[in-house]
């Protein structure tokens, strides 16, 4: 399984040594973890919007100090939280690049082109499936089918998905990202915890505004 | 060819996402019409029409609504499964995207038929854009007042919507794996019916549960605000109304395509303008999941439950994955092997196993070292998988392969006699400049 996008490999790395403690939640963090578990009828139910605090409150990924934070903010066990973040494909557990190419080959990509889009980028940047450019600007993985097959080939990058990729187009794409700020890791987790807190449409988040939920007239897969 | 936009009737009116133009279009009407209904009366309604689940498996949506409850005496929870993960599928993020408003009413809907107060949309983690339309259609939902307390002057239905985003796992959209994953675990699946009691008894956190996929909600949203018959109207006998069928493959127009259950097949293609870049070969008509059918045996499917059942494949969720001549449906396979290998959340023996083990025999056919009996193997093994373990997965994992091995047969043959593709050049490319070693193999094989 060498070509997956999180990767079982990754989540059997060698065993963390004991956390050392960090807070990194700020006030507002642990008010909307409040806010959002007060949506379930217990507690223990928030755990994946936690992580996804987590995740943005540390920069885009989950070291084992965010999961103990986690944990504790929730009441539950390290190992109850680490379970919960190794199982999902979203939660980091190894630090990515400042852009996450997340390039999906799955079939109805894969049959218009997919692993040409890879094959280009890994000639380009110079990196396999995995692996971070070293001056940390991209991390290139394949993703399991994105579902939205009908505008392949597909990338999510951050919060958002780029279709009808071609290997022609792809590396004017590149270059735009590079001057971008709007799709880090950091920025996906705060637009998915804005999602969760009722009225946020109002206010927007993560690389969103009000005015970009206007939806553009016409036709749109 | 009958294209048919019910669900998708205001799906390209500027500015549908605002609620006053959503209403203008009589979005929400359903839910004005349900609450001067008796709750029964709903679900009789729901019954009359048809309708039956969207999201793949097709079961009755009356006989959910019907189980739970019916008082407020406990709390009940409705659900919508918008983890819409199946390759080849993309109706529900079109849904959610413009018609949010409709899934919104839907929802709102099922809560007064259930006499349940809290519903939750569990939305993959992928789908930020669709997720940001639903929570602006939510927040507004409540300032009019479709949504909180007392809705719509009906003292005593109280109604609050939230959002559950997901995290990136296909087995989550599996029900009992989801209300695992609303429940803050692991995205396992748990034990069903008849071994466990049926979510609408015993669903998250025990409370009676009701879960539909979001095309289901949306159906049920039109049925209530434009009547049973005029749903009961359309499409076969035992498969009512329309369908979107997701298009995407080698096809000149990928789109999503309401059609009226019981349209040929082959239809859809024309009027999605042809396969491209070849002839026809094979369709997978509803997801990854189902069985590959060869071209010259689509001309008898219509686009509903019983056809598509009665000629080895299913309708499934409507994930409609056309290809053509220059594919190459064992490294399609050996694909599809690889989605499931990765998914498999490793729960039971049989899936967690079996799934990687097709994955690593369909690779070293591709790579050249396929070996004599290689395809009784394959077929051992799916009959290892098939039935064995607690959800779908495994089934859906083992289906496919037995279904390209029964009609591509002589291509698995070919790879292991000769160590090459049989079409030659492939539509699943081995790339001059492969970097990554499972490629490399498929790419020395390829010589």
């Amino acid at each position: 399984m060498s070509t997956s996008t999180s990767s079982n490999s990754e989540s059997l790395r060698e065993p963390a040594p004991a956390p050392v403690p960090e807070t990194r939640f700020s006030a507002q963090a642990h008010a909307e973890l409040d806010e959002i578990a007060g949506h379930y009828p217990e507690r223990k139910a928030a755990c994946l919007p936690a992580l996804w605090i987590a995740q943005r409150e540390y920069g885009g990924s989950l070291t084992s100090a965010a999961i103990q934070e986690t944990a504790n903010a929730l009441g539950l066990s390290y190992a109850e939280v680490e379970g919960v973040a190794t199982f999902y494909t979203m939660y980091n557990t190894v630090p990515r690049g400042r852009h996450h190419l997340e390039v999906c080959t799955c079939l109805s990509c894969a049959v218009n082109g997919a692993y040409d889009i890879v094959h280009k980028l890994e000639h380009e940047l110079g990196i396999g499936i995995g692996e971070t450019t070293p001056d940390g600007e991209f991390t290139l993985s394949e993703a399991e089918c994105l579902d939205f097959c009908g505008a392949a080939t597909i990338m999510q990058v951050g919060d958002k998905y780029f279709g009808n990729l071609t290997t022609e187009n792809i590396m004017g794409l590149i270059d735009e990202l590079r001057a971008s700020e709007s799709y880090t890791p950091a920025k996906l987790a705060d637009s998915i915890v804005k999602i969760l807190q009722p009225g946020s449409s109002i206010t927007g988040g993560g690389s969103y505004t009000p005015e970009s939920l206007e939806l553009p007239a016409g036709p749109m897969l | 060819m009958a294209i048919l936009n019910l669900l998708f009737a205001t799906r390209n009116v500027p500015g549908i996402e605002n609620i006053d133009v959503a209403e203008a279009h009589g979005i929400y009407k359903g839910v004005r019409k349900a609450v001067t209904m008796e709750r029964q009366a709903v679900i009789d309604e729901i019954k009359a029409s048809g309708l039956r689940g969207r999201g793949g498996a097709g079961f009755p949506t009356w006989i959910k609504w019907n189980g739970l409850p019916k008082n407020y005496t406990a709390p009940h929870y409705v659900i919508c499964n918008a983890d819409e993960g199946e390759p080849g599928t993309y109706k529900d993020r079109e849904l959610m995207l413009k018609q949010a408003h409709t899934l919104v009413e839907g929802m709102i809907i099922a809560g007064y038929a259930t006499y349940s107060k809290v519903g939750y949309i569990y939305i993959r983690g992928e789908y930020v854009e669709p997720a940001w339309q639903v929570r602006k259609a939510i927040d507004q939902a409540y300032k009019a007042g479709y949504l909180g307390k007392n809705i719509l002057g009906v003292d005593g239905f109280d109604f609050d919507l939230h959002i559950h985003m997901g995290a990136g796992s296909y087995e989550c959209g599996e029900e009992s794996a989801l209300m695992s994953s609303l429940m803050g675990e692991r995205g396992n699946p748990r034990l069903k019916f008849p071994h466990a009691p049926l979510p609408t008894v015993e669903g998250v956190w025990k409370s009676p549960t009701l879960i539909n996929n979001v095309e289901t909600y949306c159906a049920a949203g039109w049925i209530i605000a434009n009547g049973s018959e005029n749903y009961a109207k359309l499409g076969t006998e035992r498969s009512k109304g329309t369908k979107i069928i997701s298009v995407s493959g080698h096809i000149r127009r990928p789109a999503n395509y309401e059609v009226e259950m019981g349209t040929p097949l082959l239809d859809l293609i024309t009027e999605a303008g042809g396969v491209i870049g070849g002839g026809l070969k094979a369709v997978v008509p509803g997801g990854s999941s189902v069985q590959i059918v060869p071209a010259d045996r689509l001309g008898p499917i219509n686009l509903d439950y019983e056809s598509c059942g009665a000629n080895g494949t299913l309708l499934g969720s409507g994930g409609f994955m056309v290809f053509n001549d220059r594919t190459d449906i064992v490294l399609l396979m050996k694909r599809t092997s690889e989605f499931y290998a990765h998914e498999s959340c490793g729960k039971c023996t049989p899936c967690r196993e079996g799934t990687r083990w097709l994955f690593k025999i369909l690779d070293r056919i591709t790579s050249g070292g396929g070996r004599d009996g290689d395809i009784e193997l394959l077929l051992n093994v799916c009959s290892n998988i098939d039935g064995r373990s607690y959800c779908g997965l495994g089934d859906a994992a083992a289906w496919p392969i037995v279904g390209a091995i029964k009609a591509f047969r002589p291509e698995f043959e070919y790879w292991i006699k000769y160590k090459k593709s049989p079409v030659g050049a492939s539509a699943l490319p081995p790339s001059p400049e492969v970097v990554n070693p499972l490629l490399l193999q498929a790419a020395a094989a390829h010589g």
